[in-house]
């Protein structure tokens, strides 16, 4: 039972900076997400909370300690790791048992713990068996039971489910939801998946280039993205983005580019006549592009030239090039007969426009 | 096809096969260089060489006495060697060269070297005791201590190649299970009794079958140290085999010398292989 909290957090190598100015409050028995492209300084973040990487500044505290300079043993967390990191000569009950043994816990005890684990994790008859002999999932599933006969205050997952392929991926995240509910531990997980990011966290941290760019609960992040970057990273098929120019006319601001000229809506115009600058970058989710004539008071109709189709069977994907871009509608009705390179009415949902300014990318709010 | 093989096949057979059927025609035959009538004796020299009392409780003991002194003492070094030297540290590379100068050495150069160094009258350890207060040592001119120093010199120069190899093993094993027993609190030796060294047996089994092989046919150390001596109380097989066919030069007797230590190489050999592949596996 402990909060992590990390306060300035710095993380040089040299010159680079990995991680930059992290300040993250993680409460008591929440599961909080990093999620980011390769590089962004996830997996260095996770690392200095296990201990295995040191702390260039800043202050990382679990429960009411400061931990900077424990070593990983002393900290009281657990790690899952992307490849297992399975002690491969020893059966999953000896991995299991491993770390208990180092701390002189006596035979029997373990013994309780490791059975206990086993059984949440439906792995009792696996216990005999060694690493090689296990399905990627299997010693995944090992990987846990390790973290959990130990009742770490913090559980810690760098990538877990990344070797897996995608059908098994999707079954432990859900494997991985239930088991939260049933030990409830402060828990750090990193991924560069955003499915997985949505389906789990309690909160989403978005990071890139070693900085937070948002931190808050999935649908925040989706619904109000803070920047463009966050918008695009977050959301599959990815967010669609268009530069436009802001113009005036009959009382009404409107978004337009080459072949494109939408009304921006009206609880929109105050934040956006806020701008000093006419250039921003529209950005609208696929699933907010829609076929057909919009209403008359929204006014976000417009043509554009299919390009491309997928079929998926529930839905169409269609790819419209507009304005010098290319646009992506995600909810067409599969039914639908589209012509190739003929125009094609759409329109825009309003409650899902974003703006963002086109050089800082902030959103505009 | 077969024609692509011929160069090599023809130099295998010349160099290889023809010499084993001449040293093995050989060892069936009285054959002396003063008495070059090749007469067929069958067994007849096998059958002396196997009941020669020091061959059987002095060179074989000797000989294999050496291989595993030498191959433990040297792998146990070369694994403290490769464990110093896996990190990160000032200096590294230039420790890393100066450790691995005794490999570069010719065997008979470090022999003669170590000859010197434990001269009774002129060596270094010699000038040492000396100065600590114990009289002089002769150690060449006792069984033991002779022994001692060989084995000394081959540890000396075999040392740096185990480490060079199970240094290499070692920067080849994953890092994420060695930060997860420092997560499982793992102290520095249970992590090198339950984890490195588990996943450096294949490389260990391999280098000992090596080094066994090798240390079995020692001759250069032992020849330029004590030359067998004193009174023949070092003598090793290959010793043995050299005295026989070249000093003797008797190539009858030594032939099958040879052939014999050959055919024992060859059984302990295949037994350690099939050792070193069962540890493989289970290191898997």
């Amino acid at each position: 039972m402990a909060q992590v909290v990390l306060e300035e957090v710095n993380k040089e190598y040299g010159s680079v900076r990995a991680v930059v100015d992290v300040n993250l409050t993680i409460a008591n028995e929440e599961f909080v997400v990093l999620v980011g492209p390769s590089g962004c300084g996830k997996s260095t973040t996770l690392r200095m909370v296990a201990g295995l990487e040191e702390i260039t500044r800043g202050v990382i505290r679990i429960g009411e300690r400061v931990v900077n300079r424990l070593p990983p043993k002393d900290r009281d967390i657990a790690m899952v790791f992307q490849n297992y990191a399975l002690y491969q000569h020893m059966t999953a009950y000896d991995n299991l048992a491993f770390g208990l043994r180092n701390r002189k816990v006596p035979e029997a005890d373990i013994k309780t713990e490791v059975m206990h684990a086993a059984a949440v994790l439906g792995i009792e008859q696996l216990l005999s068996r060694k690493p090689r002999e296990l399905s990627g999932g299997q010693q995944q599933r090992v990987a846990l039971g390790r973290c959990m006969v130990r009742h770490p205050q913090v559980f810690l997952f760098d990538e877990p489910l990344s070797n897996l392929d995608a059908k098994l991926r999707a079954q432990m995240r859900i494997e991985l939801k239930r088991l939260r509910e049933r030990v409830a531990t402060t828990s750090i997980y990193v991924t560069h998946d955003q499915v997985e990011a949505m389906t789990l966290g309690d909160r989403v941290v978005v990071m890139l280039d070693g900085r937070i760019q948002q931190a808050a609960t999935p649908l925040v992040i989706y619904n109000r993205p803070r920047n463009r970057f966050v918008a695009g990273f977050i959301g599959a098929p990815a967010m669609n983005f268009l530069s436009v120019e802001l113009q005036n006319s009959d009382d009404r601001l409107h978004a337009v580019a080459e072949n494109f000229r939408i009304r921006v809506p009206q609880d929109r115009v105050g934040e956006l006549s806020r701008q000093r600058t006419r250039d921003v970058v529209l950005g609208v989710r696929p699933e907010h592009v829609l076929m057909g004539e919009p209403r008359p008071e929204h006014g976000t109709g417009f043509d554009a030239n299919v390009e491309v189709t997928e079929q998926l069977g529930a839905e169409l994907l269609v790819a419209v090039r507009v304005g010098g871009a290319t646009l992506l509608a995600s909810r067409i009705d599969a039914e639908a007969t589209l012509v190739l390179h003929q125009p094609l009415r759409l329109s825009l949902d309003p409650r899902g426009l974003h703006f963002f300014d086109r050089k800082s990318g902030e959103a505009i709010r | 096809m077969l024609l692509l093989i011929a160069p090599a096949g023809i130099v295998l057979v010349l160099f290889q096969i023809v010499p084993i059927v001449f040293g093995a025609n050989a060892s069936f035959r009285d054959w002396q260089l003063f008495n070059p009538a090749q007469t067929w004796v069958g067994l007849k020299h096998y059958l002396y060489i196997l009941g020669d009392s020091t061959f059987l409780t002095i060179v074989l003991p000797n000989t294999f006495l050496l291989t595993f002194l030498s191959v433990t003492l040297s792998l146990i070094g070369g694994l403290a060697l490769a464990h110093y030297l896996h990190r990160n540290f000032a200096g590294q590379w230039l420790m890393q060269t100066i450790i691995l100068l005794p490999q570069m050495i010719a065997p008979v150069i470090g022999a003669m070297m170590m000859r010197w160094v434990f001269n009774d009258q002129f060596g270094v350890v010699a000038a040492f005791l000396d100065w600590v207060g114990f009289g002089p040592i002769s150690w060449l001119a006792q069984r033991w201590p002779s022994f001692f120093i060989v084995i000394l010199t081959d540890v000396w120069i075999w040392t740096p190649w185990f480490a060079l190899i199970l240094l290499a093993g070692l920067r080849s094993l994953p890092r994420e299970p060695f930060e997860a027993a420092q997560i499982d609190a793992a102290g520095a030796w249970r992590t090198f009794t339950h984890l490195t060294l588990p996943m450096l047996r294949p490389v260990i089994a391999v280098c000992v079958l090596i080094r066994s092989i090798d240390a079995f046919r020692t001759f250069d150390v032992v020849w330029i140290l004590t030359g067998g001596g004193p009174a023949r109380s070092t003598e090793v097989f290959s010793i043995y085999t050299y005295v026989e066919t070249f000093v003797n030069l008797d190539f009858g007797r030594g032939s099958a010398a040879a052939i014999i230590g050959a055919l024992i190489i060859l059984v302990v050999a295949g037994a350690m292989y099939k050792v070193a592949g069962r540890v493989a596996d289970v290191a898997r």
